[in-house]
Parts: C-alpha cells; sequence; structure tokens
C-alpha cells in the first residue's frame, strides 16, 4: 500500500527544512501552527536548537484562529516580538493548517512587510512534502530576496549552496569548513551554516557556487542568470571511513540509499561503476541520474527493488534494516545515517 | 531588546487572574520555542504525547492517519522494545486532504497492520491530527467500520494541538479513548483503581498502604496492566481515584458507562494538604487512614535537609512531576527561598499563586512562552527544580524530576528532597 510504512517511521517534513535554511541568519521564525509542528521542527529536526539560540517561535495557532483567517492576529502577535527583540527579517513557515484553510501567505508577507517595516518572507510548505522540497523553496526565495545587488567578484571566492545538519549530517560549520580545507578550499562561504544574512546579500562577490544538495539548484540557476556565477555540483561531506569501507566492494553489486548528490559523489568515490545503483527517498533529477537509478516513493519500492536485484552490498541509513532484512537481503550491509531519515549525526 | 518578561508573585495577584499580563498569556503572544517549552509544544517528545499515551492499551497498536510531519518524532520511541512493531502511518499527500480519499484507504491499512503481525493486536488506536480536525472527519464511524471488517476494537485518538487549551483537552481525551474499551462486569468491593498517569506511582508511595489499611485488596493502574485481560479487570473497580485532572473526563465517561464512580485528589507536595487530602480520602471510604507515621517521617526528613543546606535559594520549573507554583509554595512554607518560577498560569494553581504572593511576595514568575524568554538573564540561585530549570541554570546544581515513575504523596516529597541532597552533596 502506497505512503503506508511498516518499519521506518517518516521522514522530515518540508516545513523543517525550510526552517534549516534561515536559522542562523537572524530573523524571526514563525512556524504558523498550533504548536505540535514547531515542536518537531526544533525538538527533532534541528539539531542546533539545544546548542544556538534562534528567535523561532509558534504562531500558537487555535481552532477559532483556522477557523477565522485571523491573520491580523498573528501580524500582532509577530510586531510585538519584533517590538521585544528586533530582528532583520522575519519569516513565516506554513504547515498543514495554513495549508488547509488555503491562508494567503503573499498577503502575510504584504502585512508583515508593512507592519514591521522589514523583509517578510513566507514559504508555502505543507506538511506533507519532505524537507528538501522545503529547502528548495527556502533557498531560492533567501537569494531572490536577499541577493540583489551586484558587488564586484573577489577572486576565488566560492559560495556552497544547499549545506544544512538536515543535508550533510553535521551540524556544526566548523566541521563542514575542515572537510572543505581539507580538499584545498581556503576562500568560501557556506550559506546559512556559520554565515550571515550579509553574505547571502553578497552573494555576487562570489566566482563560483558549489551546489551540494538538488534542493539548493534552483537557487544556484537564479544566481547564475541574475549574476552570472556558474555552478558545478558536488558532495564534499561524506565521512572517510563510509568511503574507505564501500570501496572494498567497488566490482560488487553495490545500492547506495542516500539523496541525490550525496549518493552520486559516493558513486563517483567508489569507482562510478555501472554495477552501482543510487536510490533516494527524497527528489531526484533525471540530469543527474544515471539509468537504472530509483527514486523511492514508499516502503514498497524498496522492498521490491532488493527482492528483484541481488545486491552485495547496501549502503544505507540503518534504520531501513529491518525492511531490507524482510525482503530478503543477504549481502552486506554500510551504515550513513542520513538525518532527515533517522535524525542521526555525525558532529 | 527587551529583557525577559517577569512579575512578582504580589503584582499577579494584585491584578487579579482576570487581568494577567499578555506576557503570562499564551494564546495572546508568539509561543517561544526553547528547549524549556518541548514539553509545551510537543508533549510527546519528552513524557507522554498522545500516541504514546494511546499506546497504554497493553497490547494495542497505533496507526497514525497524517502528514508525514505529525508523526516525525516518533522516531524517539519507536524502537524501544515496549513500543517496537506497534505503530504505523498512513502518511497523506494534498490530494488526500483536499478529496478526503484517505478515509477510504484507512480500513485497508488496518487490514494490512493485522497480516503484518504474527500476534493479533489486542486493538488497533486510530490517531488522527489537526488535518481532521478541520475537516470534520468523523473516525468515530471509520473506526466502527474496521471494528465490523476485522472483528477487532478500534478506538480513535484525538492529537488535535488546535484544540489544546479547550476545557477537553488532547491529553485529557485520550485518557478517555484508553479506558473505552472496558466493558461493563461485575464490581468487586474491594477493587479499586488509580487514574491519571500514563506511568505507575512510585511502588513505595504510602497511598498503597493507606488504601490496603481501608480494605481494599486489589489496587489496579492502567500502566501497570501487561496483558489485555489484566486491562479487562480495571472495570471490576468499585471506585475510581483520579489523581490528575485531565483523567476526570475519563472517569466521568466511566461513571456514566460502567457505574464506577470516583473520587479525586490532586498531586500536592506540602505534607499538611497532603494529610488533608488522606482525611477526606479516609472520610469518602467510611475508614479513618492513619498518616501520622508518613506525615512525621516527611517532616523530619525536610528539616533535616533544611539543617543540612540551610535557606536555599531555589528555581522551581514547569517541566516536573508536580505543579511548578504549589512546589514554590511548599518550598516557601517549610523556610526555603524561591527566587523565580517558571510557570504557565491557570485557573487551578492561581489559587497557590495567592498564597505564595502573601509568603514571599517578591519571587518572580515568569513564562517559558513568552518571546522575551530568549533574553533570559539568569537568576541568582542556589539549587533548581525542573527540568526546564535544567536549560537555564545547567552551571547550577539541581533535578529534573521528571522521571517516567510517578511520584506521589509523602513519598514524593521524601523522594523530592532525598534527590536534591544526592546532587548537593
Amino acid at each position: 500500500m502506497k505512503k503506508f510504512l511498516k518499519y521506518m517511521s517518516p521522514f522530515a517534513p518540508d516545513q523543517s527544512g525550510a526552517c534549516s535554511v534561515f536559522y542562523e541568519l537572524g530573523g524571526l521564525i514563525v512556524i504558523c501552527d498550533a504548536g505540535g509542528c514547531a515542536g518537531n521542527i526544533c525538538g527533532f529536526d534541528e539539531p542546533r536548537w539545544f546548542e544556538k539560540k534562534s528567535a523561532v517561535f509558534s504562531a500558537g495557532l487555535r481552532d477559532m484562529d483556522a477557523i477565522m483567517g485571523r491573520d491580523d492576529k498573528l501580524i500582532e502577535k509577530l510586531s510585538l516580538a519584533h517590538s521585544q527583540l528586533g530582528g532583520n527579517f522575519a519569516l513565516i513557515v506554513s504547515t498543514p493548517v495554513p495549508a488547509i484553510i488555503a491562508t494567503d501567505l503573499k498577503s502575510l508577507e504584504r502585512m508583515g512587510e508593512k507592519k514591521l517595516g522589514i523583509p517578510c518572507i513566507a514559504i508555502d510548505t505543507t506538511g506533507t512534502n519532505y524537507y528538501d522540497k522545503g529547502e528548495e523553496k527556502a533557498w531560492y526565495r533567501l537569494f531572490e530576496r536577499f541577493a540583489k545587488e551586484s558587488f564586484e567578484k573577489k577572486d576565488g571566492k566560492i559560495g556552497i549552496i544547499g549545506a544544512t545538519p538536515m543535508e550533510t549530517g553535521y551540524k556544526n560549520s566548523s566541521s563542514l569548513r575542515n572537510q572543505l580545507e581539507s580538499i584545498g578550499l581556503h576562500n568560501f562561504v557556506i550559506y546559512s551554516m556559520g554565515s550571515t544574512i550579509d553574505d547571502i546579500q553578497r552573494a555576487s562577490e562570489c566566482e563560483k557556487n558549489i551546489v551540494i544538495s538538488l534542493a539548493g539548484l534552483k537557487a544556484a540557476k537564479y544566481l547564475k542568470d541574475k549574476f552570472n556565477i556558474p555552478y558545478e555540483i558536488a558532495f564534499p561531506f561524506i565521512p572517510e571511513d563510509i568511503i574507505k569501507k564501500a570501496s572494498d566492494y567497488k566490482d560488487k553489486k553495490i545500492l547506495i540509499i542516500r539523496s541525490q548528490f550525496a549518493g552520486n559523489e559516493l558513486r563517483k568515490q567508489i569507482g562510478n561503476g555501472k554495477n552501482i545503483t543510487c536510490a533516494t527517498w527524497f527528489m531526484q533529477d533525471n540530469d543527474y541520474a544515471n539509468d537504472g537509478d530509483v527514486k523511492l516513493n514508499g516502503e514498497d519500492d524498496l522492498y521490491e527493488l532488493i527482492k528483484n536485484e541481488e545486491f552485495d552490498l547496501i549502503i544505507a541509513d540503518s534504520d531501513a534494516l529491518s525492511l531490507i532484512k524482510d525482503a530478503g537481503f543477504k549481502g552486506d550491509f554500510i551504515d550513513y545515517p542520513e538525518f532527515a531519515v533517522s535524525g542521526r549525526i555525525f558532529d | 531588546m527587551t529583557n525577559a518578561f517577569y512579575q512578582t508573585a504580589k503584582e499577579i495577584t494584585d491584578k487579579g487572574y482576570e487581568n494577567l499580563s499578555t506576557e503570562l498569556v499564551s494564546n495572546k503572544h508568539l509561543i517561544y520555542s526553547s528547549p524549556a517549552t518541548l514539553s509545551f509544544n510537543s508533549p510527546g517528545a519528552k513524557g507522554y504525547g498522545v500516541k504514546r499515551a494511546g499506546l497504554a492499551v497493553p497490547e494495542s497498536v497505533m496507526l497514525l492517519v497524517s502528514p508525514s510531519c505529525c508523526g516525525r518524532n516518533t522516531s524517539l520511541f519507536k524502537s524501544s522494545p515496549e513500543y517496537k512493531s506497534r505503530f504505523f502511518f498512513q502518511l497523506l499527500d494534498d490530494t488526500d486532504i483536499v478529496t478526503g480519499r484517505h478515509l477510504m484507504k484507512i480500513s485497508d491499512a488496518c487490514g494490512e497492520i493485522l497480516e503484518s503481525l504474527e500476534k493479533r493486536p489486542s486493538a488497533i488506536m486510530i490517531c488522527i491530527t489537526c488535518v481532521d480536525a478541520l475537516l470534520g472527519t468523523d473516525m468515530e464511524r471509520i473506526c466502527r467500520k474496521v471494528t465490523d471488517k476485522y472483528s477487532i476494537p478500534c478506538v480513535a485518538c484525538y492529537m488535535y494541538a488546535l484544540t489544546r487549551e479547550k476545557r477537553l483537552s488532547p491529553m485529557a481525551y485520550v485518557r478517555t479513548s484508553v479506558y473505552s474499551l472496558l466493558e461493563k462486569q461485575k464490581r468487586e468491593s474491594k477493587d479499586m483503581n488509580i487514574m491519571g498517569f500514563f506511568s505507575p506511582l512510585n511502588t513505595n508511595c504510602e497511598i498503597y498502604d493507606l488504601l490496603e489499611s481501608a480494605g481494599i485488596v486489589n489496587i489496579r493502574e492502567l500502566a501497570r496492566c501487561e496483558k489485555f485481560d489484566d486491562y479487562k479487570d480495571l472495570s471490576k473497580a468499585n471506585f475510581n481515584l483520579v489523581l490528575n485532572p485531565e483523567s476526570r473526563h475519563a472517569a466521568q465517561d466511566m461513571q456514566k458507562r460502567l457505574n464506577i464512580p470516583f473520587i479525586e485528589m490532586l498531586r500536592l507536595y506540602q505534607p499538611d494538604k497532603i494529610h488533608n487530602q488522606y482525611r477526606l480520602l479516609g472520610d469518602a471510604l467510611g475508614k479513618k487512614l492513619d498518616d501520622s507515621e508518613y506525615f512525621e517521617e516527611t517532616k523530619k526528613t525536610i528539616a533535616e535537609f533544611k539543617n543540612k543546606y540551610g535557606k536555599l535559594k531555589f528555581a522551581v520549573g514547569e517541566i516536573l512531576n508536580g505543579d511548578a507554583i504549589e512546589i514554590a509554595l511548599m518550598l516557601v512554607k517549610e523556610g526555603f527561598h524561591v527566587e523565580c518560577v517558571f510557570a504557565t498560569i491557570g485557573e487551578l494553581n492561581y489559587r497557590f499563586l495567592k498564597t505564595l504572593a502573601a509568603l514571599s511576595p517578591e519571587t518572580k514568575i515568569y513564562s517559558n512562552l513568552s518571546p522575551t524568554m530568549l533574553n533570559y538573564e539568569k537568576d541568582d540561585i542556589d539549587c533548581f527544580i525542573g527540568s526546564d530549570c535544567l536549560y537555564y541554570f545547567s552551571d547550577k546544581p539541581g533535578i529534573e524530576w521528571c522521571d517516567e515513575v510517578e511520584p506521589f504523596g509523602y513519598c514524593g516529597v521524601i523522594d523530592l528532597f532525598n534527590a536534591l541532597d544526592k546532587v548537593l552533596r
């Protein structure tokens, strides 16, 4: 049965992805929910939450707010919080409740900007999609709204687009910086991790962007069109020990289950052979997929894939292991945690 | 930037309950999301939320019918042995929500659950969320259909965060749901149930001895029922003892359906009030309950603690097994100083606040939920009680006091001071 989970828990939703992109940028973030979504986002999907304070709030919607569509009340609450705390922008993240009552998010943006006098962005997440959809919308809106001015190019400066704890599995930007430096990069900015809204505004200074997730691709294309910044695809954040272990199987039949760009990078590191299939629970772009790569739409898809193909090795988050075993898999398994699946992190 | 908002106990009670400041009323401002508010925003992230509570029925399974976001944090406890193979998810997409077609698939999903399990569950709990609240779904009807088709009890659990401040909150409703499978049977005069929590009371609690001294032979609690047959015995009770107001509706429902009357008590930490409650309980049972030994032991424990550590300055939080303001009041009455309390003021604890204001008017009352708590700067304290306080005062000694074994009565007070003694030693 489609969309029925027997083995696994639901993956990180789009509202968590949208929040993750804006978390460190110094704005007021309002989850437009009754409380439960904010609890899930902060308490589970945002590993920085326990260590790094951010102005994340729940709108605290109640049944009559939803029934009556009291947008003005939300803006009043937002205005009160802004008068108390400041903030250089406001972000409103939609959830199932505003999606169902068809809240006019454009109107909320206008009302917010007028009342607060700061940029106000509303992201039309619904809670029915996964984190990458929310990140894609957030990355695009972030650059579209703030990267408007052309600055002089800085020699060798590189922008990293798409890095969030959910995508990389690292919550500290220092972990990512170390890995980028280890491959010879020094003059770079990792957008939204260890950077500020000023870095976004100065995005046109970069000579090149590296896109590390499919969710960041639309924003990279926007920056290419707007400022003629070329981009390339890479994912330089795969733990060494996973590459090392996987390389022992380079001539075997391998299945990698990971978000698309990370999976492609791991395939490349192992040897890029046709014996390696990449599958993902999340978005897949055919332009970056090999023949035979698979978009998994549910547990049944993975079950069938494993039953029909005889893989020698599967590399995936171990949350899927009981399903994999029940599908009859007898080969070897390498656990490669994927935060959006299990909530496990590397640092 | 505004400093964290607080008012003293006296300032609040001078204005009266009807005139609480905006920052102390949760529906008048945005809700700050910090680790100190996690229990408010997501009760299931720590302790019991609707999903976990729904599985209090022994050997039952749960089908969560919702967008993926609502079931996300289930990963936190899904892998623990007691919940293994008990959670299932039917995820909704946009088309499901627009057309309501997901309702037609619930029966098939239940069929698939039954097919996948080696042992037939006792019941299927179907948990629905804000989405179906807004769609006006008649889940009772769908549950009846599942029962008819598969001959298995099926119960709806409502995880409606939108209604959390209603008289019948989601946590009150789910308490009614988990007792709803009980069927009428002959009541036994020496049997009773303790209601209120999803985990058992501390086994050492004096309430068991006191009830036995009053002639009660079988004291049952939902959380101690390991098998569905144990659960069914709950309807043999001659009366229910309700220790948490959130169970009142469930007790009323049992009174109506099963003819089981109920008595209410509160979880309190003031020894004199505990004594009063036991006296009243004894009156209701027609037997005098002699709690003098426990009372004396409690007073002795507190006195020894005070002799050892002096007049400590406390912070008391609201994420704990008890009411923050009532615990603060107990500490003040026992001669300690309470510098600050983090609490949500409601009708019930406002009564305690009035007494606190008379005895310790300068005690500061903060709301964890106020956006201004982003700027909270630590008060000068010696010790804290409460999981939320651990977030604010991580460099100070203190206890979270929110273990899953539920403290109650004199035993709860003694354990509280022993736990404090342990961290201060």
